[in-house]
């Protein structure tokens, strides 16, 4: 049963993923960690952490984001990522697409977890 | 204030990059490069946040990332798929849908369809070659006693049980030349189109809640 959950839970995150890189680019550029840490404060989505390169590398290869090497002051250099035109786009159009799906799920689970109280 | 990383760790990270370097050993040495890249900068800022790196802090850091082999396979299906999509390369499309197999029914069905027509189109192939050093023994065998044709090859003794004549003749050696390309060909155009089908080059499709005019 536990297992079973864990699965589950497995199988929504991976899912969310996506629309969750995408939406962490919206106010402008970020490199990997920072995308990590950014999931990890606003959203419940603990991945392994090495998923998010290959899903950032498939939305490159995608047109969807752009990436650049920088030399910083940290002595290594950090790839950065941001959005293109068609990657705001599809944010966008996910996001909204997410909203409705969630506002409806929201609404079928609230009048049975209130009734389980 | 950053940490410095000791001999230790540092042969620890390089032999996890190592492993997937090898792991990630099918892409193009440019792009293996930037991957490992990418991913050793990771580690590093990882381990300079911490206060002190001790084993267990990179143990920590290093489990956290995953097996560099389940990131490869990440990276690589991807790859596989994008280079599959431009490609003609009957080898390639085939080791492509036979990792889809692995991820859905779909792919499983695809994959099955795929071996089936390059056994079917190497077999095609095959014939004229058998049938001009076994002529007697190979050939479209038909039997009376059943609606069974069997395209191979029949011992004397199996002719006689079923009854079966051979019906193309000579006729099989340009059948089988041209059916065996001919079924690889569509085969492979076939995976082909299926992959493309399967996974777009992602474009944007406006959704039923896109656009500011509505």
């Amino acid at each position: 049963m536990v297992d079973q959950i864990a699965n589950w839970e497995a199988q929504i995150r991976k899912g969310w993923l996506e629309v969750a890189i995408l939406a962490t680019l919206w106010r402008g550029r970020l490199y990997g960690l920072e995308i990590i840490r950014e999931l990890e404060t606003s959203s419940d989505l603990a991945v392994a952490e090495g998923t998010i390169y290959p899903v950032l590398a498939r939305l490159r290869n995608d047109g969807l984001v752009e990436a650049e090497w920088e030399e910083g002051t940290s002595g290594h250099p950090r790839r950065y990522y941001k959005l293109t035109p068609a990657g705001r786009k599809r944010t966008l159009v996910l996001a909204r697409h997410s909203n409705l799906f969630l506002e409806k799920m929201t609404a079928l689970i609230k009048p049975l977890l209130a009734e389980a109280k | 204030m950053t940490n410095p990383i000791d001999s230790a760790s540092q042969e620890r990270i390089d032999a996890y990059l190592k492993r997937l370097r090898h792991a990630l050993r099918a892409l193009p040495p440019d792009e293996i490069a930037e991957i490992v890249r990418e991913i050793r900068g990771h580690i590093v800022e990882r381990a300079e946040a911490t206060d002190s790196l001790s084993e267990a802090a990179l143990t920590r850091i290093l489990a956290a990332l995953g097996n560099p082999e389940d990131i490869a396979s990440l990276y690589q299906s991807r790859a596989l798929v994008a280079r599959a999509r431009a490609s003609t390369s009957p080898l390639l499309i085939l080791m492509t849908t036979i990792r889809w197999a692995g991820m859905s029914l779909v792919g499983f069905v695809a994959c099955l369809f795929g071996v089936l027509g390059y056994v079917f189109g190497l077999s095609f192939l095959a014939s004229p070659i058998l049938k001009m050093l076994y002529p007697d023994r190979v050939g479209l065998w038909v039997g009376p006693n059943y609606w069974n044709l069997s395209l191979g090859a029949l011992s004397a003794a199996e002719r006689a049980r079923d009854h079966a004549t051979e019906v193309l003749g000579w006729w099989l050696v340009p059948i089988g030349l041209v059916a065996g390309p001919l079924t690889l060909i569509l085969t492979t155009l076939i995976l082909r189109w299926a992959l493309r089908f399967a996974f777009p080059k992602t474009s944007v499709r406006p959704g039923p809640t896109d656009g500011s005019s509505q």
